[in-house]
């Protein structure tokens, strides 16, 4: 299971954006973009050609579901998605790999800082 | 607006997408309006609607909310269309009616515009006829596609310039005494000048030669032409030719070239360059007939690069004689040009006074003169015209004399045709001044194209050396010789260009090179930079 889950990676910006989204909370669409302009401080947006465009494709592989309408919402269009368990884990999978991407490249870029000046003389 | 158009880019969507996130994503634009710009919130629609055609057809049948596929019943074919959408009954109607309506809006616009945005050709099948003259005519005739030589004893209108009534250098042979002997003997081939066929015939011969069809495809048409007359062939298709045939096909052609090429010189040299290829034995290889007559034209073309030398296979014999036209044929002209209004297509002044007359031939003047003149009248008080010759395949000389007349104010030498047969040269010139003629002095320009071809031509070249008026647009095709078919034995036929144009003025012609024009631009901006050119110049006065 750990492998299927392991090919899907690395996720597309958008998928991991909407994936951890909808970790907190159940959200419609707008809500979606909402969290995640405010995720990524406003640097990221997305539009909803783009969000329904993942949204089908996490939908058929069975990482988020519908939950359909909710009776007394302002608009009775929206509906609701959730993350399934599947996408927890995908999503569970994909932090991991970053948090090692993190370490390495902090690591990497200590290692690295003293060797920014001039070439030295010996 | 934004949203009606936004609407209408989510309705392009896959019918699956739509028919799920449709409403959703029309309650997320009314949302966002104030927070994001439309354009962006269209922008990305639009890139959507892209992705979602071209990356996701996994995805263009999927949906909860598709409707189940009907079961196939045996036998009977089943249809699945990308959108479940059916029209009400009642809006078949409307929708009708608008498809008529806008269908015979397009119509009326193609057929009534003033700029042809649209150049809807429709072919004319009944134009695809002979243009090449036997040997011996007495008018000349250039070679085009609705050529067809009249009699001339149609009475003319008066406002036609009248071709009875010529200075005796002008001449021509429709205006000789039809009593001396040699007027009678051409009668008959006035007649015969030109035979249209009653329609376009099938042809049986083998001519492989596409280069024949290309350089002039009327030319096999003619050749053809005796087919209709003759029985069926008894021609065994497979005859292979032996040396003694080959000997007869290639002293019959030396004896054509020399009598009837318009270079008496050049017709040697091919007439040489035959007999010296058969004596080398390079013939000996050609035992079928379409393969002969290929290598044969092959030869003549090396020493004379004329392209319109070729030498003609037909499997079925060829009679001796062309038939001259029936009447019926001869009415069948008439009421062609008359219901073509003489190919004259459209008269009309333009912003700023400028007359503008586009015609696609130059038919013959004795049936097409009174339309001519009526159109020139119309023209009459023009400040500048301009002739649209792109469209024009050439025809006959007495017309191009006749619409030159309106240019000029004297009678003025057009043209020499030199006949190499009969070794004689006929003078073409404008006739009389027409009464009440306002076009003598006035500006005129020409438009040509790369498929202006022979009369059309001429009457370009002529008007260009006398510098009369600015031609504009492609360099013309360049068909400067006239010729015909003749025949040298049952079924190899040659054709010949035998007599040519000579202008006065340059003492040569158009013949390969095309006549060149003043102001080159391409064909389908002609008419835009004459246009200009006139107003410019009519400023300036």
């Amino acid at each position: 299971m750990d492998d299927d889950l392991h090919s899907f990676l690395p996720l597309s910006p958008a998928t991991l954006h909407i994936l951890l989204s909808l970790a907190g909370e159940d959200l419609h669409g707008y809500g979606i973009m909402q969290e995640v302009a405010r995720q990524s401080e406003g640097k990221y947006k997305l539009g909803p050609g783009t969000l329904y465009d993942n949204l089908q494709k996490l939908i058929q592989r069975e990482w988020v579901e519908e939950l359909g309408r909710r009776a007394g919402d302002d608009d009775p269009r929206r509906r609701y998605y959730r993350l399934t368990l599947a996408g927890r884990r995908v999503l569970e999978a994909e932090i991991a790999r970053l948090a090692e991407v993190v370490r390495e490249a902090r690591a990497r870029l200590q290692i690295a800082r003293p060797s920014t000046g001039k070439p030295r003389r010996v | 607006m934004l949203r009606r158009i936004y609407r209408c880019v989510l309705r392009l969507h896959p019918p699956a997408f739509r028919s799920r996130f449709g409403d959703e994503i029309l309650s997320i634009f009314d949302q966002a309006k104030g927070k994001l710009s439309g354009f962006q919130l269209l922008m990305d629609s639009m890139l959507s609607l892209i992705r979602q055609w071209t990356l996701r057809p996994e995805f263009w049948r999927k949906s909860v909310s598709a409707p189940t596929p009907h079961a196939a019943l045996d036998g009977i074919p089943s249809f699945g269309t990308l959108n479940p959408f059916r029209p009400r009954a009642a809006g078949v109607v409307p929708g009708l009616i608008l498809s008529i309506a806008i269908f015979s809006l397009t119509c009326i616009a193609i057929k009534y515009s003033w700029i042809h945005v649209l150049h809807v050709r429709i072919p004319e099948v009944q134009f695809q006829e002979p243009q090449w003259i036997p040997p011996n005519t007495s008018q000349p005739v250039f070679p085009d596609r609705t050529a067809a030589s009249m009699p001339h004893d149609q009475p003319a209108m008066s406002n036609v310039p009248n071709a009875h009534d010529r200075t005796p250098k002008a001449a021509s042979r429709a205006a000789s005494n039809p009593s001396t002997p040699s007027a009678v003997a051409s009668k008959a081939h006035k007649n015969g000048a030109v035979q249209p066929l009653p329609f376009p015939q099938p042809t049986a011969q083998q001519s492989k030669g596409n280069e024949i069809a290309l350089t002039s495809p009327e030319s096999e048409q003619t050749a053809a032409q005796p087919l209709a007359a003759t029985a069926p062939s008894t021609f065994a298709e497979d005859m292979t030719l032996g040396a003694a045939a080959r000997h007869r096909v290639i002293d019959g052609t030396s004896a054509i070239v020399r009598k009837y090429y318009v270079d008496a010189e050049l017709a040697q040299k091919m007439a040489i360059a035959l007999q010296d290829h058969e004596t080398n034995g390079d013939d000996n290889e050609a035992t079928d007939g379409p393969t002969f007559a290929d290598l044969l034209t092959s030869q003549m073309r090396e020493v004379s690069h004329d392209q319109h030398v070729a030498v003609i296979y037909s499997a079925v014999k060829t009679t001796e004689n062309s038939p001259a036209p029936s009447a019926e044929e001869v009415a069948r002209y008439t009421k062609e040009m008359k219901q073509n209004n003489c190919t004259f297509e459209k008269v009309s002044i333009l912003p700023r006074n400028i007359g503008y007359l586009k015609f696609n031939s130059f038919p013959d003047a004795s049936i097409c003169g009174p339309t001519a003149a009526a159109a020139m009248a119309k023209l009459n008080h023009a400040d500048a015209i301009i002739f649209d010759l792109r469209d024009n395949p050439g025809g006959h000389a007495n017309i191009v004399a006749l619409i030159a007349t309106y240019l000029v104010d004297r009678p003025t030498h057009l043209n020499d045709f030199y006949d190499r047969s009969q070794n004689s040269t006929e003078e073409s010139w404008t006739l009389p001044p027409v009464p009440g003629n306002r076009l003598a002095d006035k500006p005129a320009f020409v438009l040509t194209s790369s498929t202006t071809f022979s009369a059309a031509e001429g009457f370009s070249y002529d008007l260009k050396m006398l510098k009369r008026a600015t031609l504009v647009g492609e360099r013309t095709s360049g068909r400067g010789h006239m010729g015909a078919p003749h025949r040298i034995d049952d079924h190899f036929t040659i054709r010949v260009p035998s007599m040519k144009v000579s202008n006065p003025i340059s003492k040569t012609n158009w013949e390969g090179t095309g006549v060149e024009p003043d102001v080159k631009v391409k064909a389908a901006d002609a008419l835009r930079t004459a246009i200009n050119l006139a107003e410019s110049n009519l400023q300036k006065k």
